[in-house]
């Protein structure tokens, strides 16, 4: 090897030659000097890993191990009492709870099958989650069949909507759905001017469902939307030239390479309502709680161990979820490189037949149906912060922010801070879930073995229990730990960007490791043979070419962060270091208006910062 | 089985070869890619490796380049092991297939990344080593563009002016032209020929197309199931292939085998020349065809022995073992006509100027023959 490239090999419109001579033990000493760079070159990212890792350790599983060991270990002694006693308790676990206790299935499962059955807590989490997925897949699929297969002006713009939901706060949401189907919202409005009887949807089961598929639906349409697209018009037209008519084609060639994509969107769309709190917790209360509900009941009353258990029971039934999905994703990865889409269809019908008419009317009725679920709640949510309570327009419930920011008292929720410590932990949270990110998604999409588990170890933040994670971090880190001595403690607020950050990253791993996995390898590989290393691989080809997935990815870590409540309700107890939702929960206690108006506070402060990250970003082909 | 002759040059001892690969496995799984692969390529040499696809010469040029590291086995450049350098530190240039030219940068980046690691030749900036290698592939004023918006040659001229710009030791290049339609890959070849004797780089180059690969090369070795068959200057390797796939491979062949009835001891005088040519009478499917083994020392008769007859040596009406034949197919070529021939169960295949058809004689002279292998097969 002859160590530098400067001066070596040779050298186009000269001779080629090499003077030998002239390169001699000073070559040879920077050699070895090049060569223990190069090492250290080498071990980058190795180091990055590492520093990944041990934020990921001190930051989530560390805490989070604190609280579940308080599940199997009472009073320092271990045990699986508390778990056998949650098992057997019929409050959670319904008639399930029967069989757990030893009772003969077949009369569980006659009992499960009548009409006086209990589902307890967990069954109830479990039933609502199904109900909500149902839902989710109902309303997103005609979506994704308007966005995937017709043609019309806005069509794009209404694609990049479709992430909106999914990323607007929660309590924010809660929010909207209280003042669209309360007992004064605007649906019994609508039906009382229409001389209707009025509906009261607050605290039912329907309600949180139908605000599961607000968040939900439009995942499910995105992913689907995004594996029609990717059906190769070439294998549809094969199909029909072997004699396949169009439904038959649709059956064979299409709907099996969409049907994968339906099933991403309902696991991920059961593993976040299993979690499901905010929406919960204002929509249903404590009467329809779920687990997580539960958990953070049972953390108030201080009930530890109770609490860790269950969390650990809802962690168990999502992360099998979730890992059933992820195998399923695995064996199921279909290259789209080189596809020529189906033709897009007008919504103009070509025809007056039935075939032409039909498809389009029932996009129109669905039209309605999602301007309801959809644009309804945010469209009252802004008009109930400009109604007084005798139903005329008023500045009143924005005059009731400025006056408390101005006259509150210490104890009492501010809305500057609010805004301005929402700003602070997201902006802090995106700076820190980006590294980790990309880290965790270049290692991932590497191949070596025991891929599998890294990326599950790295995707668990998803399935854990927020409370949990709240509570670990007020636990392990605002309290202290002591480690050899020393003790380390960090301040309520640092605890909520690091949780933010745990909560944010797996959307940067899921946004840049598709980009880093369609990356042709002899693009790196040419890099390497020009003389980068391979850290600086990632700097020059890797991310430039991923650039687009990063900037999603920190609009969506921000936007996690804005609008996460959880855990953030957890650590901001007794602090001053709460966030706009965490007031909009407190508002929303004693007064709708308040909460309405902050909440539209909330929604300008999203929308503003999804318009600077995107100006930082550059531009982004799609989110 | 036996091989005879082939690989003549020996390496002078003095300059050890710019790469050598002395017993080098790559293994996946159970797997072997390269199978124990020895090879040595001379400094300054345009050198091919050629073979169907899944013969291990894409494997072998990775390993040499750095991407993968062999299971056993030594890779050294000019004398030095490269184990464990990266391909980063290993002053090699890569033309992939499909370019891998990047998306991101304009033409004139691409050519001129490898510059960030490399200072470019004394006296020179980097614009001005950058203007100068797309000079070199003819394509002097696209470093604004958009490697994109080039067509298929242009961005493997690219991929070739980026490759060479730092000034590596050694090229590789993998496929890079069998993107490319007949015509431009014709032209290409030439390109690339000339451009790496200008330069006197070494070049490792892997195609699949063995009449690009005796086109272009130095020397060639044919690889078959992660092992080269034969190591040669493209001349020998058709002329004498020493191995029934390797004369099957590279270009059309007519091979035989059958049992040696005769002897013939030719014209060797007072037993001074014992490799004298001499005649041997080989028994194949009744007829007994007269084979020049010139360098088939141990043969007698009762020997099973394998040769082949290039298409071109194949005459019709002409030649000493005169056989019987009827024409089965043609294919117009335009300069010749292909066409296949039944003799007996056996397909031949001769070149013509003139079409073919009905019962013809073909024949070939001894000399025309080349002897394969003697043995068992």
């Amino acid at each position: 090897m002859s160590g530098s490239k400067t001066g070596s090999g040779s050298t186009p419109g000269t001779d080629g030659g090499v003077s030998d001579a002239s390169r001699g033990d000073d070559e040879r000493r920077r050699t070895l000097r090049e060569r223990v760079t190069g090492r250290l070159r080498g071990r980058l990212l190795t180091a990055l890993a590492v520093v990944t890792s041990v934020t990921l350790v001190a930051a989530f599983y560390y805490p989070v191990g604190t609280v579940l060991i308080e599940a199997v270990v009472v009073d320092g002694v271990p045990t699986l009492a508390v778990f056998a006693e949650i098992l057997r308790d019929p409050f959670y676990f319904g008639e399930l709870a029967r069989l757990f206790a030893g009772e003969s299935p077949i009369a569980v499962a006659r009992d499960l099958l009548g009409p006086d059955r209990r589902l307890g807590i967990v069954g109830f989490t479990a039933y609502q989650a199904a109900l909500s997925t149902v839902a989710s897949v109902a309303l997103g699929l005609p979506a994704a069949y308007l966005l995937a297969r017709f043609e019309f002006p806005g069509r794009r713009t209404l694609r990049s909507l479709t992430i909106v939901p999914f990323v607007l706060p929660s309590i924010m949401v809660a929010v909207g759905f209280v003042a669209t189907f309360g007992t004064n919202g605007t649906l019994n409005r609508v039906l009382g001017a229409l001389g209707l009887p009025p509906v009261d949807l607050m605290f039912t089961l329907e309600a949180i469902v139908i605000a599961h598929a607000f968040y939900n639906a439009p995942l499910v349409a995105r992913v689907m939307t995004a594996a029609w697209e990717s059906v190769d018009a070439r294998a549809v037209e094969t199909a029909r030239s072997l004699g396949a008519g169009p439904v038959r084609a649709f059956y064979d060639v299409v709907a099996p390479q969409v049907y994968p994509a339906v099933l991403t969107g309902a696991a991920l769309t059961f593993v976040f309502t299993f979690g499901t709190f905010p929406i919960v917790l204002a929509l249903g209360g404590f009467e329809l709680a779920t687990v997580e509900v539960f958990v953070y009941r049972l953390v108030r009353d201080l009930n530890y161990a109770e609490a860790a258990a269950l969390a650990i029971v809802e962690l168990v039934i999502s992360l099998g979820v979730l890992l059933a999905y992820l195998r399923y994703e695995a064996r199921n990865t279909v290259s789209s490189r080189g596809v020529r889409p189906l033709p897009r269809r007008s919504l103009v019908p070509a025809a007056p037949t039935l075939r032409e008419v039909l498809p389009r009317l029932g996009l129109a009725g669905y039209a309605v149906v999602a301007g309801v679920v959809f644009v309804a709640p945010i469209a009252s949510m802004v008009l109930a912060s400009v109604t007084g309570g005798d139903g005329g327009l008023t500045l009143d419930h924005y005059r009731f922010l400025i006056d408390r920011q101005q006259t509150g008292a210490a104890f009492q929720v501010r809305p500057w801070p609010a805004i301005r410590n929402s700003l602070t932990f997201a902006s802090a949270a995106t700076l820190l879930a980006l590294p980790m990110g990309v880290v965790v998604a270049v290692l991932t999409t590497r191949r070596f073995r025991g891929r599998t588990l890294v990326d599950a170890a790295a995707m668990a933040p998803l399935a854990v229990s927020g409370i949990i994670v709240g509570l670990g971090l007020l636990r392990g880190l605002v309290f202290g730990v002591e480690i050899a001595g020393w003790r380390f403690a960090a301040t309520g607020a640092v605890a909520i960007v690091v949780a933010h950050a745990v909560a944010g990253y797996p959307f940067v791993v899921r946004t840049v490791a598709p980009g880093l996995e369609g990356l042709d390898r002899s693009l790196i590989e040419s890099a390497r043979a020009l003389g980068a290393s391979r850290a600086r691989v990632i700097r020059d080809v890797e991310l430039p070419l991923v650039w687009p997935g990063v900037v999603a990815g920190a609009a969506f870590a921000f936007a996690i962060s804005i609008g996460e409540f959880t855990a953030t309700v957890v650590l901001a107890t007794g602090a001053d270091a709460y966030t706009m939702p965490v007031a909009i929960e407190r508002f929303i206690g004693r007064r709708l208006g308040p909460a309405t108006a902050m909440g539209v506070v909330l929604l300008v402060v999203t929308g503003l910062s999804f318009v600077v990250i995107e100006r930082l970003g550059g531009e982004t082909r799609g989110l | 089985m036996r091989r005879v002759g082939s690989e003549r040059a020996a390496d002078s001892p003095d300059d050890p070869p710019a790469v050598e690969l002395d017993g080098v496995t790559k293994r996946y799984g159970d797997a072997a890619a390269v199978d124990d692969v020895s090879l040595r390529v001379r400094e300054g040499e345009f050198f091919t490796l050629v073979g169907p696809s899944g013969c291990g010469k894409t494997t072998t040029l990775r390993l040499i380049a750095g991407f993968e590291e062999p299971t056993a086995g030594t890779i050294r450049f000019s004398g030095e092991s490269v184990a464990g350098v990266p391909p980063e530190d290993r002053d090699v240039g890569v033309v992939f297939q499909n370019y891998a030219l990047f998306p991101h940068m304009t033409v004139g980046e691409n050519v001129g990344y490898g510059l960030n690691f490399a200072d470019p030749p004394e006296g020179m900036s980097r614009s001005e080593r950058v203007a100068e290698l797309l000079e070199l592939v003819d394509l002097p004023d696209a470093a604004d563009r958009d490697p994109e918006s080039l067509s298929g040659g242009q961005q493997q001229r690219v991929a070739m002016a980026r490759a060479l710009a730092p000034g590596p030791d050694l090229l590789l290049l993998d496929e890079p032209m069998s993107a490319l339609d007949a015509q431009l890959r014709e032209r290409l070849r030439v390109q690339v020929r000339r451009i790496q004797s200008e330069l006197g780089i070494t070049t490792v180059y892997v195609t699949h197309d063995q009449e690009e690969a005796l086109a272009i090369s130095d020397r060639v070795a044919v690889m078959r199931d992660g092992r080269p068959e034969q190591v040669a200057p493209p001349r020998t390797v058709y002329r004498e292939p020493s191995s029934r796939f390797v004369a099957e491979f590279v270009g059309d062949n007519n091979v035989f085998a059958g049992r040696v009835v005769h002897v013939e001891e030719g014209d060797a005088v007072d037993g001074e020349r014992d490799d004298a040519p001499r005649i041997v009478g080989v028994d194949v499917g009744g007829e007994t065809l007269r084979v020049n083994a010139a360098e088939a020392i141990d043969v007698s008769p009762g020997d099973r022995l394998t040769f082949c007859v290039r298409p071109e040596y194949l005459r019709i009406g002409e030649g000493e073992s005169l056989v019987h034949a009827t024409v089965e197919s043609a294919e117009f070529l335009g300069e010749t006509t292909r066409i296949t021939l039944d003799w007996g169960g056996r397909d031949l295949v001769v070149r013509t100027r003139d079409p073919l058809s009905g019962e013809v004689v073909v024949g070939f002279d001894p000399a025309d023959a080349h002897v394969i292998g003697i043995g068992e097969e």
